[in-house]
Order: C-alpha cells, then structure tokens, then sequence
C-alpha cells in the first residue's frame, strides 16, 4: 500500500511506501481557535462586496488590499521559515518575488503557457535561482550573508534596464493572461482573492506542519546554534539548502500571482525596497520567526497602507512607516505575541510522565 | 578504536597541535591533561570535526574521518562534550536531548517519529537525573545541571567514543565527585570509551586508567596515572623549570 495510517493515542503516524514514516500530532483541544480563524479569514471577504457605497475605499480596492496582503503574507511566511531554518537573514525576498513574476509573464506571453503551467515554472525557476545561491547560506554569516542578498534585486533592477527588449523596463511586459476572466468584475477581484488565500492557507499549513516535525526542531537547532547542530547528527549543510531552496520557490510564487492579476508585469516597481520593507517588517511586527505572525503582520501591514490612503493621500507611505515604528515600539513580540501569551506552546508537546504515589 | 596520525592544526603562527599521534582501544578511559593552551581542546575539536587538521589523519573504527563533517562522525558514533556549555537556552532540557536522538544514527534506522525520539530523551534525562527538569528552558538550570544535561545531550547520539571536555569546571567538589561518579557508571552501563580532558587533576588520576600528557601541542606523556604523576617532563610541564620550596 502507498499510505499506510496508523492511528496512535494523540497522533497519527503515516507510512508512505512502506519507506517513510511521518507523524502528525492530532490535537483537537487545540484546534478551536485556528478553526475560528480560518472560518473568519474565509468568510469575512464575502462581505466586501455587500458594502455600502460612499465609504473612502470602494470594495474592488479593498479586494486589491485583501489579495496583495496574501501576497506579501505568502512571501513573509516563506521568509519566516528561511530564517529559521537557514538561520540567515534574507534581504532580498523580492528579488525572488521578481524572479517569478517574470518568469510567469515571459513564459505566458511568449509561450502561451496557462497560468497553471507558469505556477509550476516560477516556482521551479524561482527555487533553481535560490539552489544556485544556496551555498551562500553555507559560505557567509550574519551581517555578509544579509549584504549580499540585498545586492541581488539591485542587480536584477540593471539587467531589467539593460535587456529592455526582454524585460520591458518601467513599461514591464503587458499582455500576461488573466487568472480568471468571468465577465464580472467583482466575481474575477472575489476569485483572485480566494486563489490567493488558498495558496496561503495552504503555506501556512504545510509551514505549521513542518515546524511542528522533527525538522522544525532541527531548523530551531541550526536557528540558535550551527556548531552545535552539526555536533549534534544534524545535516546542517544539506538543511539550509533544502530550506533556502524551497522558500526562494514559495517566494517565486508571489511574482506569478502579481503578473496573473494585474495582467502586466513590470519588475522595476516590485524591485524597490518598500516591498521588502513590507515583507520584513510583517515578519517581525506579526511576530518575530512565527509563521502565523508573518500572516497577521501582512494584513496589518497592506491594510493600514491601503486604509489610510484616502485619509492622507500621497503622504500614505510614510504615515504607515509611523504607525509600523509605533506598533514596533509597543509591541516587542508583535500582534501573534499578544494572543501567544495567553497560549504559551513550544516546539515539542509537552510530555506529562505519571508516577504512582 | 581511534587513531590520530601525525595531526597538526595551526592558527596563523601558532601550532596549538603539532605532530600528535594517539592510539586509544576500545572500552579504555583515557585522560587528557595539561596546562592551559596545550592543545587539549583543540585535539578534541579536531577529533570531533569541530576544526579540519592542516595535516595528519584520523581513523576510528578503521574509517578514515579526517575530512568528514562533525554530523557524519557523530553518525558514526564520537560524541562530545563542551568546555562552556552550549545547550540551547530557548529550548527545554528534553528538547535539548531530543534534537540529538534526532540527529542520531538510530533515528533513521529505526525511523523513529518524533514523539518515539522525545520518549527516548526522557530515558536518558533520567539517567542523569534531569527528569523532573525536563520541562524547564535551559536558560534557568543551573551549571551543574547544564553539564549533566550536556552528558545526556551526548549519550542521545547513541556514542561509542565521548570526548568529555572539562566537565567539573565551575563545580564544588561535591557536585564535582557526583559528575566523575555518574561518568564512571555511564562508561559501565554504556560501555563507552571515554577520552576526559580535565583540570581537576585529584580526580582524573583516580578515575582513568591511561593519562596522556599535552603540552604547547606535543603529547609530553603517555602512560598509567602513578607513571605520569613521576615523570619529570610533566613535572616540569606544570611546574616551570625551577621550583622554589
């Protein structure tokens, strides 16, 4: 059989081809609240478009927040796990974004290729670049390993200007398919949003999964102590990049939703660093490493951007940097530490041993 | 069991080990002494694959290992202990042990889950006594507990080599008896081979059988604690070419 279930007290271990052995922890104590969430995060955008006219942000605007707070949430999950896992400080989670963007809208224009197909090519392109960069998680440290990363976008920023014919420039590439064309407007900005929110949930849920295994324990491990994890059996090269790889993929992601919903796609705007701004700092103001603060924090992050545009106009970016270094200021562990608190949890279960009297 | 050939590790000018061979035999309990920056620490980092040697070879149990990465000799069974305890402070005492089964050898083989390789934590903090500290984050226990736990962290990986780099440090000699008495019972329980790297010299004399002697990155002497403790080039070692009564 290919997939075997056994059913143990409080899990579940799954055989796969007799080879594999995975183990999911089965909690249902636990699943009140995600299931709340999830349930709000699904339902609440149906609601958009019942609102009333006459408010400073139309619903179709507000789809465009929801949908582009997916994007950035799926790039600051995939970063989150890059960080832990890598124990590196990525500063050049857009030029992935990028990478991908691309690579969806040169392959759907010059190809045909489907938006289906450019998923799979973004990711897998998107993830071959950071294989390529990989060895620099093993090679450089600290504040060297975040340099370098940040001259990646600056590097694709010139060739982006210097193949003009390929990449288009500012101009971009125009003509990419949409990810769905319904005739309605609302119905198509309602779709994407969902698409988007799959894509997320699904990231969040494979990322809580793998952090709560046997590899979120060594990516905690590799995170505080490289030395000590190699000391320790734990195949610390081959980990970061595996891990770097694979989230450089996710990342990849973001760019191929980006270039599907707005039907062009111009590098240089995504290249600029308010992008990794907004993918950094929904990391560490949802909260700092946590998968499910990344999340949060992106929502936080587009949505006060998005809301107070018809307040303050032009000057939006820079209220929402005020309004991010304030949160930042009183709120040390981030918005996922306030609800954290109240529901301390680590890695492991923790493991009651009986003893008779 | 283990055998270093000719091992040299040099920083910039300085040859912290210098043409060092050793031969140790399987269950033996070897001490490893010296004066400060004699290399001691160093020949356990290159032993462990923490440092990779400029020149020389290792083999233990008849595989070469000198250019093998520290996770694959731990696979292979060398596991040590450090001189300043790296445990990580964020995580729990059973968290601490359940990354090493993890990374251990028997993990894969016996593809263990992770809930198998937490219960099996649990097994070797209550060897060394940590049991009931098994919840506690690593950044509240005290030294002595940090060291019993790095004992624990170590036998997780299921070793049959443990280098153990200066466990009493720090220690009162009570805390210090209880460390050398516990080593003594894990060597038995276990049948390990040890290699003790220690400063505290009224207990290594009594606890091993061989002493190896290191000085400026040379090993000085090589023999039963009684013969080293009478040989004048350790003597001189410790004491300076002069002694003043």
């Amino acid at each position: 059989m290919v997939i075997k279930v056994e059913p143990r007290r409080g899990r579940l271990i799954i055989h796969l081809l007799g080879k594999w052995r995975f183990e999911w922890t089965v909690e249902p104590r636990y699943w009140r609240n995600p299931l709340i969430a999830a349930a709000l995060w699904i339902c609440l955008p149906l609601l958009v478009p019942l609102m009333p006219r006459g408010l400073p942000i139309g619903p179709t605007a507000l789809l465009t927040s929801l949908f582009m707070a997916n994007v950035v949430a799926i790039s600051a999950m995939a970063h989150a796990l890059q960080t832990i896992g890598t124990g590196r400080l990525n500063f050049g989670p857009h030029f992935f974004v990028v990478v991908g963007g691309y690579t969806a809208a040169l392959l759907n224009k010059n190809y045909g290729l489907s938006p289906a197909l450019t998923f799979l090519a973004a990711f897998a392109v998107a993830a071959l670049v950071g294989l390529a960069l990989s060895p620099l998680t093993i090679i450089s440290r600290g504040i060297y390993f975040t340099l370098i990363t940040m001259i990646l976008p600056l590097i694709l920023y010139e060739l982006v200007f210097w193949r003009v014919d390929i990449f288009g420039a500012e101009t971009g590439i125009p003509g990419i398919s949409r990810l769905v064309s319904t005739g309605d407007v609302m119905s198509d900005y309602l779709i994407c949003f969902y698409v988007s929110l799959a894509i997320s949930l699904a990231i969040l849920f494979v990322v809580d999964k793998v952090l709560r295994s046997r590899l979120g324990l060594m990516f905690g491990v590799i995170n505080e102590d490289e030395d000590v994890a190699a000391s320790f059996g734990i195949e610390v090269k081959k980990i970061k990049v595996a891990v770097f790889t694979l989230t450089c993929g996710v990342m990849g992601i973001s760019g191929w939703l980006i270039a599907h919903y707005y039907g062009s796609f111009a590098g240089t705007m995504w290249l600029e660093p308010w992008l990794l701004i907004f993918i950094l700092l929904s990391s560490v103001l949802g909260g700092k490493a946590t998968i499910y603060g990344a999340a949060l924090g992106s929502y936080f992050v587009v949505l006060t951007r998005d809301l107070l545009r018809p307040f303050v106009g032009e000057v939006a970016l820079l209220a929402l940097y005020v309004v991010l270094l304030a949160a930042l200021y009183l709120l040390p562990e981030g918005l996922w530490g306030i609800y954290r608190k109240t529901r301390y949890r680590e890695y492991v279960p923790t493991i009651r041993v009986r003893r008779r009297a | 069991m283990l055998q270093v050939s000719n091992l040299v590790k040099r920083f910039g000018g300085i040859v912290a080990v210098n043409d060092v061979s050793v031969k140790i035999d399987k269950g033996e309990v070897v001490g490893l002494i010296g004066p400060n920056g004699s290399g001691k620490t160093t020949l356990i980092n290159l032993v462990s694959g923490f440092y990779k040697p400029d020149s020389g070879r290792i083999v233990f149990e008849g595989i070469d290992i000198t250019k093998k990465d520290p996770d694959e000799r731990v696979k292979l069974g060398i596991a040590r202990t450090f001189q300043v305890p790296r445990l990580i402070s964020n995580m729990t005492a059973l968290q601490n042990v359940t990354y090493a089964v993890v990374g251990s050898r028997r993990f894969k083989e016996r593809k263990m889950t992770l809930s198998e390789a937490a219960m099996e934590a649990l097994y070797y903090l209550d060897i060394v006594g940590l049991l009931r500290k098994r919840d506690l984050l690593c950044r509240d226990l005290p030294l002595y507990e940090l060291r019993l736990l790095e004992l624990a962290r170590a036998l997780a990986t299921n070793p049959k080599l443990i280098m153990v780099d200066e466990v009493m440090a720090g220690l009162n000699p009570v805390e210090a008896d209880n460390v050398a008495k516990l080593v003594q019972r894990l060597r038995e329980e276990f049948k390990l081979t040890i290699v003790w790297v220690e400063h505290v010299l009224r207990i290594i004399m009594r606890s091993v059988e061989r002493v190896l002697v290191m000085n400026e990155g040379k090993i000085i002497a090589d023999g039963t604690p009684r013969e080293v403790s009478k040989d004048l080039t350790v003597i001189k070692a410790y004491m300076g070419e002069e002694v003043v009564v």
